[in-house]
């Protein structure tokens, strides 16, 4: 009896982990994550952008004249190079150059995180659903991703902006998320399929589970890994639609993000002559899909042992 | 034969697909705020005109047979006259789309074939210096912002120091001057197209050598590698005659798929190159609220992306005989 209960209890301390397999699952996938160079460079510039962001509720308390839309230096009529007064220089109506891109950075954050959001979210429960259901629904689901998956979203939007007159920095998000869902629904119909048939879905079956539990709580949780990995590579491809949309004069105007500013530089001729203005933007929205790209590679590794087996041996 | 039968499904598949996409345009078009009439006929035009193409585009009809008429017009290329060119739509369409054409297939072969080589010499020497450089510029390269690697490239090249054209496709001088000749004429034009096709070159790439890469490295996992290494062949002829050519059959799906993002970046490159292409008439014409020539200048767009499709699913067909369909 004793001899039992200490064995016992010898097996609880060794696993305590049983307990929140979540988060113990989360801390190995750190460990392989934090070995790999490029994860960390990605997870380095993505702080960077994060504290740009928190930065830019700041200036406009400093002095209206920061402000990134409305604030107007009173003593500059053109735009001006760096200097103390406006770090990276002024825009061609006396706008401080450094406000817009820290506002912009939050924009950037904001688009992107939410569009990618939604598009995963419609992306899995569509792939579970098809993959669950199979047959006419499943056939119907894939074409209409097929469909959907050919179409250039940038054109797309395009022409809707121009029936549907000038879009709002949400009714943006929304395209990009419907128009970005059917790459996701093809991972996760496969990997649905794969674990339709393994033995506890049968379990779950014989208990009497309902097709909506089997799907939400057996299927879902198998799969959530692989959509929140597709959600860095959505957050980079939301970033730069937005982006190229307000580059071509279609963005949100009561907004300040990087494509905006990228365009004032272009309609109003700046290229040539204010290369402090035109790099900064541009930098930004490359670096900030970098480290969303860079994070997403990281995060195949930490998901794909196969691949993370080939980086031990080395 | 078996090939052939799944190019016909295909080719239905595709049909289809178009079909979907005629139909939604032609619903947005009529669900859209605001009157379809004025959204098809230039307000500026006389009542008689007005009435005439009125008529020639079925508006005034119910919206049964206007749809009938919507298809029998696209298919008879009859897209309605563009507001600000004040000339038909497919005569623009036409004159626009060898022009994107051109930049467009160049773009994507020079790029897929530099990435596929590049992909295939990082993946065999896996873990140096030389692949951790090139993964990593890959990676870069792949994320800079198009419209912005386009204006740096016409600062850098077409400003500062003065190799190339700022925009545009051809130099009226060249080409108003009538003792240039055929040769002259083509110089001028691959002259302007070098910073356009350079900068599309840049963002693709990368995304080819990076699969190239992972796939090379799956590749070389494969039995027939190790069988080819027993049998004592030298190294360059393992990499090259047997795992390259398998290895690049995932990248040929990947340009597929990459395909409508290829368009979307070319229709960007276009028009911060100016280059006459229809991606820039599109733009333009959303900018200027010239409905017909949106309308018409995006269905063209659809065809290519549907026809690039197919003709990569062709290629794969023929490029992988073990695959059954």
């Amino acid at each position: 009896m004793t001899v039992n209960q200490s064995t016992q209890t010898s097996k609880i301390s060794v696993r305590p982990a049983k307990r929140f397999p979540t988060i113990e699952r989360l801390k190995e996938g750190w460990s392989v994550y934090k070995e790999n160079l490029i994860g960390k460079i990605g997870l380095t510039l993505l702080v960077i952008f994060a504290l740009m962001a928190v930065c830019s509720f700041f200036p406009p308390l400093i002095d209206p004249m920061y402000h990134p839309m409305t604030g107007v230096d009173p003593l500059i009529t053109h735009s001006t190079g760096p200097s103390w007064r406006h770090w990276l220089g002024t825009d061609f109506i006396g706008r401080d150059i450094l406000c817009q891109l820290l506002a912009g950075t939050r924009i950037a954050f904001m688009v992107g995180i939410s569009a990618a959001f939604m598009s995963i979210f419609l992306g899995t429960v569509i792939g579970m659903i098809a993959g669950y259901a199979g047959k006419i629904a499943d056939t119907l689901l894939m074409r209409l991703a097929d469909m959907i998956m050919v179409m250039p979203t940038l054109l797309v939007v395009l022409i809707l902006s121009s029936l549907f007159g000038q879009l709002n920095i949400w009714t943006i998000v929304l395209l990009i998320a419907l128009f970005r869902w059917p790459g996701v629904s093809r991972v996760i119909r496969a990997q649905t399929l794969s674990l339709k048939e393994r033995p506890f879905i049968e379990a779950a079956k014989v208990t009497g589970a309902s097709h909506f539990r089997i799907i939400f709580r057996h299927i879902m949780p198998n799969v959530l890994p692989l959509s929140l990995l597709y959600m860095t590579f959505r957050v980079t491809s939301a970033i730069i639609i937005e982006a190229a949309l307000a580059f071509l004069g279609f963005g949100d105007p009561s907004t300040v993000s990087w494509g905006m500013m990228l365009q004032w530089v272009w309609k109003t001729g700046h290229m040539f002559q204010a290369p402090y203005w035109l790099l900064p933007p541009g930098i930004c929205i490359s670096l900030l899909t970098l480290s969303f790209y860079m994070m997403g590679r990281a995060m195949e590794e930490v998901l794909d042992p196969r691949l993370r087996k080939e980086v031990a041996q080395e | 034969m078996e090939v052939r039968k799944f190019i016909l499904k295909r080719f239905i598949e595709i049909f289809i697909i178009f079909f979907v996409i005629l139909t939604v345009l032609f619903l947005l078009f009529r669900l859209a705020p605001g009157d379809p009439v004025t959204r098809m006929v230039d307000p500026t035009l006389t009542p008689e005109d007005s009435q005439y193409l009125i008529a020639q585009l079925g508006l005034d009809q119910p919206i049964g047979l206007q749809y009938l008429y919507y298809i029998k017009n696209f298919f008879t290329g009859n897209f309605g006259n563009s507001f600000h060119y004040g000339v038909t739509v497919s005569s623009i369409i036409w004159s626009r789309l060898p022009n994107t054409i051109i930049l467009f297939t160049t773009s994507i072969l020079l790029s897929a074939f530099v990435g596929i080589f590049l992909g295939k010499i990082a993946s065999w020497q896996k873990g140096t210096k030389t692949d951790t450089w090139m993964t990593l510029g890959a990676l870069v390269c792949h994320t800079l912002f198009l419209p912005w690697l386009a204006m740096l490239m016409i600062w850098i090249f077409g400003f500062k120091i003065g190799w190339f054209p700022l925009n545009g496709m051809i130099s009226p001088k060249i080409w108003m001057d009538p003792s240039s000749g055929f040769w002259l004429k083509s110089l001028d034009v691959l002259h302007h197209m070098i910073l356009p096709l350079a900068t599309l070159f840049l963002i693709h790439f990368g995304s080819y050598l990076l699969l190239m890469r992972s796939s090379m490295l799956d590749t070389l996992k494969e039995d027939y590698i190790l069988t080819a290494r027993a049998k004592g062949l030298e190294e360059k002829t393992i990499r090259n005659k047997h795992a390259a050519p398998n290895a690049a059959l995932p990248v040929v799906t990947s340009v597929g798929i990459s395909l409508a993002f290829s368009l979307s970046g070319g229709a960007l490159t276009e028009t911060v190159f100016s280059w006459p292409g229809i991606g820039r008439e599109l733009v333009f014409a959303v900018s200027n609220s010239d409905y017909p020539l949106a309308q018409g200048s995006f269905l063209l767009i659809a065809i290519v992306v549907l026809m690039a499709n197919l003709v990569v699913d062709v290629l794969y067909a023929y490029l992988d005989p073990r695959i059954k369909y």
